[in-house]
């Protein structure tokens, strides 16, 4: 159990064991910090092929279609014919686009995306680095794939892209102020910025305590992961690259190799976003009977499958009613339930702390969805219709 | 928000029938797969699907009853089709085409052709599969291309063959029983002064 | 050689950011400024790193990269032509303004001259075995319990403008 629980980390170790026989003490430091690297970059595009693989099947599902199914069994190497044909398309340029900062955009964007892999925590002892403040660590780069993508959108020199960076910067910027706030009951609740420490919170009960089951957990969760899904821009707040209101969004003039690396930061931020909100609130890697890692793939995976559920159901949101729900519902019930977090570890007694939590919660949120009844334009009357 | 979490309900029990629910190519029912994995598995074909037009011979493909009016080829609306009909040795002509093309990549598959066909000799075919190597040539189909016989018109649309035969039949006896009535054409009586 | 990589690292970073403060003031496209700008500013996020002040890097990168981007934003809605290239470097404010960056100068120069550096340079110890590091924990005791008055004053301050800006921007 533990020999497979710890087998990634002690196949590290071997490997620094075996170095430090022929290579003096720093260069095995840089060598142990390589062989993170390594795992990361080679972890993030693969998750990200895949991921695209498991899109298309299950949205594909969803819709009582097969999905790729003629590139190897299950159509396992549908990715690899894509990447393929991604390298071997024409790459090109606008006339009147800004060439440098044009190329840089999509190399930019993948290095937030790969970056947040480093304070990730794939199972115990097997993260890249345990930053004491690793999730600001992850919120501050994460939230510097706004500036690639409006690089990208400004420097394509045209009104769709420029449209979409601008819907980008608007929706990410909100969103990111409930996602700070939502974080903030988990953080309370461990003591800690580390992501480390906050999964090692939810250890208790068997690995099962996990923060979702509180009610102020739950609610955290609950937004937390909604505002990540607004922040990788997928359905239903897909608005930057709305196809059918802005051609593509920021990333109409991207073809080719460019074009992937779009969707590589995006599928990686899926996978990002998915994971640290399972290490927030669904425990991480804690869990009974399996290897840590394994519990921690499970639920990563079970969140992006959520993700790509919503695309297969739900339409895209408008501008306005998705900036009405980050700044009128979201940002208010994450105040309230930093209040309610601090109020369940101020009162005693699980009677009271359980009713006094879910009657704020309940009652709050009432108020909130009364206060934001959506605008409904009256039925329209076609006079000469009839 | 709860209709949101019925949607959600919605597709996910898709999602699962999918695996598990008998599949049902051309329902309109929820549940079960209905993609037709089509180069290997195929819908019947409906007997009234009309693609591209072909040439009908009998018994063999010399004796086509193509009779080269060139009536097709006017009413054509695109004009897609091209006639060239045939001489003997002689050089009068012959009831018979000696060059009868269709460019398939003209066609627009409308059947005027076959409605408009006095001899029955053209039909709509079903087949539409047709592609080439390149735009031009290989999708211009000649005489040989273009002849098949009755028997696999009587295959792909039997209703119509057995309609079309009836009428073929009743003609040609009235043609006979013509024939009987006035043995003589007014042609061949001879010369007056 | 680790300590040798970890100078070449923070004097190419100190390199590259420079750089990039030249290219905010020096280049005529204002998007390629604002770009420049968010160089340097993780340049110096990065410095905070090698320093070992972790939180103060991150936060330097979530504030002030989100910050440079409303910049860039205003950037993009001031200038009329999408990189317009014929936009005068220098106004008649530029004397003034070299003045002020020189009396600038000065103040910097003079505080750091009269700073008494000893903690650093002391023990003959690496700067990161004298410093001790900067707890985040430590931080925010500090924030909330002995500076509690300057940070509310702080943050009034913040929401007094915050109104204003609205009071201003609905007035139409």
């Amino acid at each position: 159990m533990i020999f497979l629980d710890q087998i990634f980390v002690n196949s590290k170790k071997a490997i620094l064991n075996l170095a430090s026989a022929f290579l003096p003490t720093d260069a095995i430091l840089i060598v142990s910090a390589l062989i993170s690297i390594g795992a990361i970059a080679a972890f993030g595009p693969f998750t990200m092929m895949y991921l695209t693989w498991f899109e298309r099947k299950l949205v594909g599902r969803i819709q009582n279609r097969i999905g790729p199914n003629r590139v190897g069994i299950f159509g396992l190497l549908q990715p690899i014919a894509d990447g393929i044909k991604m390298l071997t398309k024409e790459d090109i340029v606008p006339a009147g686009a800004d060439k440098v900062v044009h190329f840089l955009a999509p190399v930019v964007v993948v290095i937030p995306a790969l970056l947040v892999f480093s304070v990730v925590p794939f199972g115990r002892n097997m993260v890249a680095i345990d930053l004491n403040i690793g999730l600001l660590f992850f919120l501050a780069v994460s939230a510097m794939t706004t500036i690639a993508i409006f690089m990208g959108s400004w420097a394509s020199r045209n009104k769709f892209s420029l449209l979409g960076g601008m819907r980008t910067v608007a929706q990410l910027v909100s969103y990111e102020v409930p996602m700070v706030l939502a974080a903030v009951p988990a953080i309370l609740a461990s003591g800690s910025l580390s992501t480390v420490d906050i999964v090692e919170a939810q250890g208790g009960w068997n690995g099962l305590k996990w923060f979702v089951f509180t009610p102020w957990g739950f609610v955290g969760f609950l937004m937390f992961y909604l505002c990540g899904v607004a922040e990788c821009n997928r359905t239903p707040f897909d608005i930057p690259e709305a196809e059918s209101e802005i051609v593509a969004g920021f990333h109409t003039e991207y073809s080719g190799m460019k074009f992937a690396l779009w969707y590589m930061a995006e599928f990686m931020s899926v996978f990002t976003i998915s994971a640290l909100t399972a290490t927030l609130y669904l425990g991480g890697y804690q869990g009974p009977w399996l290897p840590s890692w394994a519990w921690f793939m499970i639920k990563t995976y079970a969140l992006v499958f959520v993700m790509m559920w919503f695309r297969g159901t739900l339409p895209r949101l408008r501008v306005d009613q998705m900036m009405g729900l980050a700044w009128k519902f979201l940002l208010p019930l994450t105040l309230i339930n930093i209040l309610v977090t601090g109020l369940w570890y101020f009162t005693s007694g699980l009677g009271l702390r359980l009713g006094l939590s879910i009657g704020i919660l309940l009652v709050s949120s009432w108020v909130l969805v009364l206060f934001n009844r959506p605008y409904m334009p009256e039925k329209r009357v076609y006079e000469f219709a009839e | 928000m709860f209709g949101v979490l019925r949607g959600m309900g919605i597709t996910f029990k898709n999602f699962v029938a999918s695996y598990f629910l008998p599949r049902k190519p051309n329902s309109l029912e929820t549940g079960g797969m209905v993609t037709l994995q089509y180069p290997e598995e195929r819908l019947p074909e409906k007997e009234r699907f009309r693609n591209f037009p072909f040439l009908i011979y009998d018994t063999k493909p010399d004796d086509l009853r193509c009779v080269a009016c060139d009536i097709c080829a006017k009413e054509c609306p695109p004009k897609c089709i091209y006639i060239v009909r045939d001489n003997d040795e002689q050089g009068r002509p012959l009831k018979k085409p000696k060059v009868f093309d269709i460019d398939f990549t003209v066609c627009m598959n409308c059947g005027i052709c076959e409605e408009a066909c006095p001899f029955d000799a053209i039909f709509m075919d079903h087949e539409f599969e047709v592609g080439g190597p390149e735009r031009q040539q290989s999708l211009v189909y000649h005489m040989d291309q273009l002849l098949k016989p009755a028997t696999h018109f009587a295959k792909i649309r039997p209703t119509d063959h057995v309609a079309i035969e009836e009428k073929r039949r009743k003609e040609a006896e009235k043609k006979r029983a013509a024939a009987q009535a006035q043995p003589k054409p007014p042609e061949a009586k001879p010369p007056q002064a | 050689m680790l300590p040798i990589l970890a100078k070449l690292f923070i004097y190419g970073v100190l390199f590259l950011s420079l750089v990039a403060a030249l290219g905010v003031v020096l280049l005529p496209n204002i998007f390629h400024a604002a770009l420049c700008l968010v160089g340097t500013l993780l340049g110096i996020a990065a410095l905070y790193l090698a320093l070992q002040a972790e939180f103060i890097a991150v936060v330097q990168v979530l504030l002030y990269v989100g910050a440079v981007m409303t910049l860039v934003i205003f950037a993009i809605m001031l200038t009329h032509r999408i990189g317009d290239m014929t936009i005068p470097q220098t106004n008649k404010q530029s004397l003034p303004a070299c003045l002020a960056l020189f009396a600038f100068v000065v103040l910097i120069g003079g505080l750091l001259l009269k700073t008494d550096w000893s903690i650093l340079v002391g023990t003959g110890g690496s700067v990161a075995s004298v410093n001790p590091p900067v707890d985040t924990f430590m931080l925010g005791k500090a924030l909330l319990g002995e500076y509690v008055f300057p940070f509310e004053v702080v943050s009034v301050i913040l929401i007094a403008g915050l109104i204003g800006a609205i009071v201003v921007a609905r007035k139409d």
